[in-house]
């Protein structure tokens, strides 16, 4: 089935509830309803049609439609299509069904919703503060257009501290992060365990938040915003510039050069084999197993190197424009990606080799963190720990984009639904990464790699982009503006809906295994939460008091 | 005072000077290797002597629920490991052999051991309170495997002094040692967690609980508590020498001692290349390997109080 | 089992040897087209802003004194050494250096500042406000050649390279 034919049971369904109805071509759809039958058209589509949740994202449309937008993206991954349902609310109450009850994955995406925008959802069974600073207070929505980028609250309130849930009977409170030797960046579980069990956990994000968004919408351009992008994320960098270039290019209709997309697809697959041997060596660090830790880096290590050859970075690439790249692969290059790779291949072979049958790596991950296939349906997951599970969902090969649908790759699933399951999942991937790239090297056409494009981009359209991260899908959703830059930017990472779900991984399971379980998801918190602040010091040496400190963040600051 | 006196607290005295300048150096020699496994440089052997003067140089920040019962923990960890080197035979005979007996040195074992409790206890964070019941857990299950082997040679040459016992007398049985030889196995099998290190390391699991009982120590009361654990590696792979692999011992100085101290490094080199080369277990999974370790050196005890 | 893995994974490491290098001494060389510390000419710029214009960070600033002089100043603060400065620079008085060792505790090391006389008209003595250098060399009153010599005085190289050369005409460069 394509859009079209999607449209029509959205249509036999709910008739004259559809107000308005897009159709940019066979893989993209978007539904404009009625507020108030949101929640069973969600409904409808997230169960009946088995479509998959993606993300939900609230706009301040007011400048240019004078009301708030709301927007659920779905996604169809047998059709190939990216389905959003899109409602407009009233300017002075703006409200809407949640539809958690219905689809239990746009928990957070609510949440976000109602903190960065101000959109409540109403009959959310969870409505806590998700991701602004616990002193923030509580009307002041920084997404809204009416406030400024570096607009500081005057009624910031510093005392005030984030109300925990009380712990359930029984358990002592222990606390795993914000800093904590395991996470790269800082996040807070709450555990509550009894013994050495875990019996449940409260997550408390969004500390390295860095208003992301907010910039894109307000003082960059549109050829600036990649650079932005690939700063979202250590290490998927590439994804999310990818992502959002799709999404503009979507937007407006435009197709990037051919040698353009194989050179994204290049880099793309170059990052995924990054990606998962430093995750693996990861994983196997977390479990205490060093040595493999440094074996999978010093793998690792040429494909850094490459990287910097071919781009002149070796993880910032610096790689999209809207509607072309920047860097070609020459013949040089080529050949010696070519040895790289072949080099790389061998070595990992005997690495898998050696860890498949490596019984004690497997004690500490068989039957760890499960994650069955109904966690991945009503909690959204993606990425390997989806395809872990047995459900074989994959970007690449369900929204095709770039040179993907031009060549030819497997995707790997195994069925442990554990973090064992994970290891192999990304181990083998990385074969198929290899694979691709060898194809894009072989096919790769002569050509420009930027469009010439010469008029303004149109205002006003919508824009959807899926691409596979090492970590799953990474969604960006996009409307363009006026003055160069976008009207709103939503970026939805994959840890985003995979942290989600891990309350319902270490439930019941010992807190040694609460890091290889949350390691397994590969979380990513750069990508999930998206705020900062510049911390200046004088020259002088001074002790300075938390008190202090946060003024001194807090001040108004001639810009920028 | 009379020389035995004299010459007793000599050599314990010259058994402690030994430790004390060698724990580091053995530390230094697994980082180098473990490096060496892992692809790496590694530091330069003498890192860990560095290290230790480097972290009592530092400011002492006493931020534990009880700092007194912290530095206190830490004096009596060290100086436990310290007098069980008094009696340990290092390539000679065991300096103060007639001060006590193999019951002394057990209980000094057990009491290192319970040192880590102490510490954790007075640090008393979340995470370290986590760390000693995984401590005390593997104590339980831990400790007696050494015990049943000290028992097991002091039960085939009939007497529980030092010298008789650390002498391979698990050998020393009426025909072929079943007992000594199984308690060989089960020693050379549990022996990372005596010296606490991958796969046992489990109460100080560092991407787990963040150092578990060490959390709240820096400065001099971290330096001489890894000091205290350096010593352990020392102290232990003497013991197993002398229990298990005397031969040797009685040759004349110094060729005795020096094959004493090659004896050991090879036991440090084996326990690095096991620690590099296996991931950590977790707490359950130890207990139980551990609970079956002790029904089998069970077994070995009732052979040797059979004879065999 | 999982004694065989553990070999099998002890010769993947003894088979790789030392990789350590002995920085700093000596690093890991870095590639030729390297995106490091941008560095500015000041002698070959001409004024035109697009660096600062197309700067994603918006590092590099403007300031006209007066008539005639212009300051185009680098902060580097938060350069993310994209390196579009450069593509976009029409003179290419920007390179992106191989330097990326830039760690100081004075913001002033990181700081270029060029301060650039900008030609006025010859007719209406202000300055020009086209877009570009090409723009600009294609109004009246920009080029004063020699014709008694027939040499064309052309200041900016980066443009000559690209050009086929022009049939009859004796190009010299100043």
């Amino acid at each position: 089935m394509i859009a079209r034919d999607r449209l029509e049971q959205l249509r036999a369904k709910f008739g004259s509830a559809i107000q308005r109805a897009d159709l940019p071509g066979d893989d993209r759809l978007y539904v404009f309803v009625e507020p108030a039958t949101v929640k069973e058209i969600c409904r409808y589509i997230f169960r009946d049609l088995d479509a998959r949740y993606v993300i939900s994202i609230g706009a301040d449309d007011r400048p240019y439609s004078g009301q708030f937008l709301v927007a659920h993206d779905f996604a169809f991954d047998k059709d190939h299509v990216l389905c959003s349902v899109l409602a407009y609310l009233a300017a002075d109450n703006p409200q809407i069904d949640s539809i958690t009850e219905a689809v239990p994955a746009a928990n957070w995406a609510e949440r976000e919703m109602r903190d960065l925008v101000g959109i409540v959802p109403v009959g959310h069974r969870y409505l806590k503060r998700l991701v602004l600073p616990d002193g923030w207070p509580e009307d002041v929505h920084p997404l809204r257009k009416d406030i400024r980028w570096d607009h500081v609250p005057k009624d910031f309130d510093d005392e005030r501290e984030f109300k925990f849930d009380n712990p359930p009977e029984g358990c002592t409170v222990v606390p795993f992060g914000p800093f904590h030797p395991t996470l790269d960046e800082p996040s807070h579980f709450r555990l509550y365990v009894e013994g050495e069990m875990v019996r449940g956990c409260e997550y408390r994000g969004f500390m390295a938040h860095r208003g992301i968004e907010k910039m894109a919408e307000s003082v960059l351009g549109y050829n600036d915003i990649p650079m932005l992008a690939e700063r979202i994320c250590g290490i998927c960098g590439c994804v999310h510039s990818v992502a959002y270039v799709q999404a503009v290019e979507s937007a407006v209709a435009l197709k990037p050069p051919p040698r353009a997309e194989y050179v994204r697809t290049i880099m793309l697959e170059i990052e995924r084999l990054h990606s998962h041997l430093l995750w693996v060596g990861l994983a196997c660090h977390i479990v205490g197993f060093d040595t493999l830790f440094m074996q999978s880096f010093r793998i690792r290590e040429p494909v850094m190197w490459i990287a910097e050859k071919i781009t002149g970075n070796r993880k910032t690439y610096a790689l999209c424009v809207v509607g072309g790249v920047r860097w070609d692969i020459t013949p040089e290059l080529k050949i010696e990606l070519r040895h790289v790779l072949d080099k790389l291949e061998a070595e990992w072979r005997a690495v898998v080799a050696a860890v498949s049958g490596d019984k004690n790596i497997q004690k500490r991950t068989v039957g760890v963190g499960v994650a069955d296939k109904d966690l991945v349906k009503n909690a959204g997951l993606v990425g390997p720990v989806a395809r872990a599970a047995g459900v074989g969902i994959d970007c690449r090969r369900d929204h095709p984009y770039a040179a993907y649908d031009r060549v030819e790759f497997d995707v790997i699933t195994a069925e442990g639904c554990d973090v064992w399951s994970r290891v192999v999942v990304r181990m083998t991937e990385v074969f198929e990464s290899i694979k691709i790239i060898r194809q894009c090297l072989e096919k790769m056409e002569d050509g420009p790699l930027q469009l010439a494009m010469k008029d303004e981009l149109p205002v006003g359209r919508l824009g959807l982009s899926s691409v596979e991260a090492p970590r799953g899908e990474s969604h960006h959703f996009v409307i363009t503006g006026e003055n160069n830059r976008p009207r709103r930017w939503r970026v939805r990472a994959p840890t985003y809906q995979n942290l989600q779900a891990i309350p319902a991984m270490i439930k019941d399971q010992q807190i040694a295994d609460m890091t290889i379980s949350l390691g397994s998801i590969d979380p990513c918190f750069s990508c999930t939460d998206r705020l900062e602040t510049i911390d200046l010091r004088s020259g002088s040496t001074r002790v300075w008091s938390q008190k202090e400190l946060w003024n001194l963040t807090r001040a108004p600051k001639a810009s920028p | 005072m009379s020389s035995s006196l004299i010459s007793a607290v000599c050599g314990g005295v010259m058994n402690v000077i030994v430790v004390l300048a060698v724990a580091p150096l053995c530390q230094g020699v697994l980082r180098k290797v473990t490096a060496r496994i892992q692809s790496r440089q590694g530091p330069p052997l003498w890192q860990p002597y560095f290290d230790l003067l480097k972290l009592l140089g530092k400011e002492d920040i006493e931020s534990g629920v009880s700092p007194a019962m912290q530095r206190f923990t830490v004096y009596l960890s060290l100086a436990a490991v310290l007098t069980v080197a008094c009696f340990v035979p290092m390539g000679f005979g065991a300096p103060m052999d007639g001060a006590g007996d193999v019951y002394l040195l057990i209980y000094l074992l057990t009491l290192c051991g319970v040192c880590t409790l102490l510490a954790g206890l007075a640090a008393g964070s979340t995470y370290s309170l986590i760390g000693i019941s995984r401590e005390m857990m593997s104590m339980i299950a831990l400790e007696p495997l050494f015990a049943v082997a000290l028992v097991v040679g002091a039960m085939h040459v009939g007497s529980f002094r030092l010298n008789a016992v650390l002498n391979g007398s698990v050998y020393a049985s009426s025909g072929i040692s079943w007992s000594g030889l199984i308690m060989l196995g089960v020693i050379v099998l549990s022996f990372q967690a005596f010296v606490q290190r991958v796969p046992f390391d489990i109460s100080e699991a560092e991407t787990e609980l963040m150092e578990g009982p060490l959390m709240e120590y820096s400065g001099p009361k971290l330096a001489l508590f890894k000091y205290a654990q350096m010593s352990k590696l020392v102290i232990y792979s003497a013991l197993f020498v002398a229990l298990f692999v005397p031969w040797g011992s009685g040759l004349w100085y110094p060729l005795g001692w020096v094959l004493f101290w090659a004896k050991v490094f090879v036991l440090v080199l084996l326990v690095t290349v096991v620690a590099a080369t296996h991931a950590r277990y977790r707490i359950d999974q130890a207990i139980r390997y551990f609970a079956g370790l002790l029904a089998v050196a069970f077994l070995a005890l009732i052979l040797a109080s059979y004879g065999y | 089992m999982s004694a065989v893995s553990k070999l099998k994974e002890a010769l993947v490491c003894l088979k790789a040897g030392r990789v350590t290098l002995p920085y700093p001494p000596q690093g890991h060389p870095v590639p030729p087209n390297f995106r490091g510390r941008p560095v500015f000419d000041a002698t070959k710029c001409t004024g035109c802003a697009g660096c600062a214009n197309n700067c994603p960070a918006r590092e590099i600033l403007v300031f006209d004194v007066c008539q005639e002089i212009r300051i185009l100043k680098y902060l580097g603060r938060r350069c993310t050494y994209c390196g579009r400065c450069a593509d976009v620079c029409p003179e290419k008085a920007i390179t992106m250096s191989q330097e990326f060792e830039t760690g100081t505790n004075q913001i002033r090391d990181m700081q270029q500042s060029s301060e650039l006389f900008m030609s006025t008209c010859q007719r209406c003595g202000r300055c020009f406000t086209e877009p570009t250098v090409l723009e600009q060399l294609k109004l009246k009153g920009y080029r004063q050649d020699d014709l008694a010599n027939e040499r064309w005085i052309f200041c900016s190289r980066a443009y000559l390279e690209n050009d086929a050369v022009v049939d009859d005409i004796r190009i010299e460069l100043d």
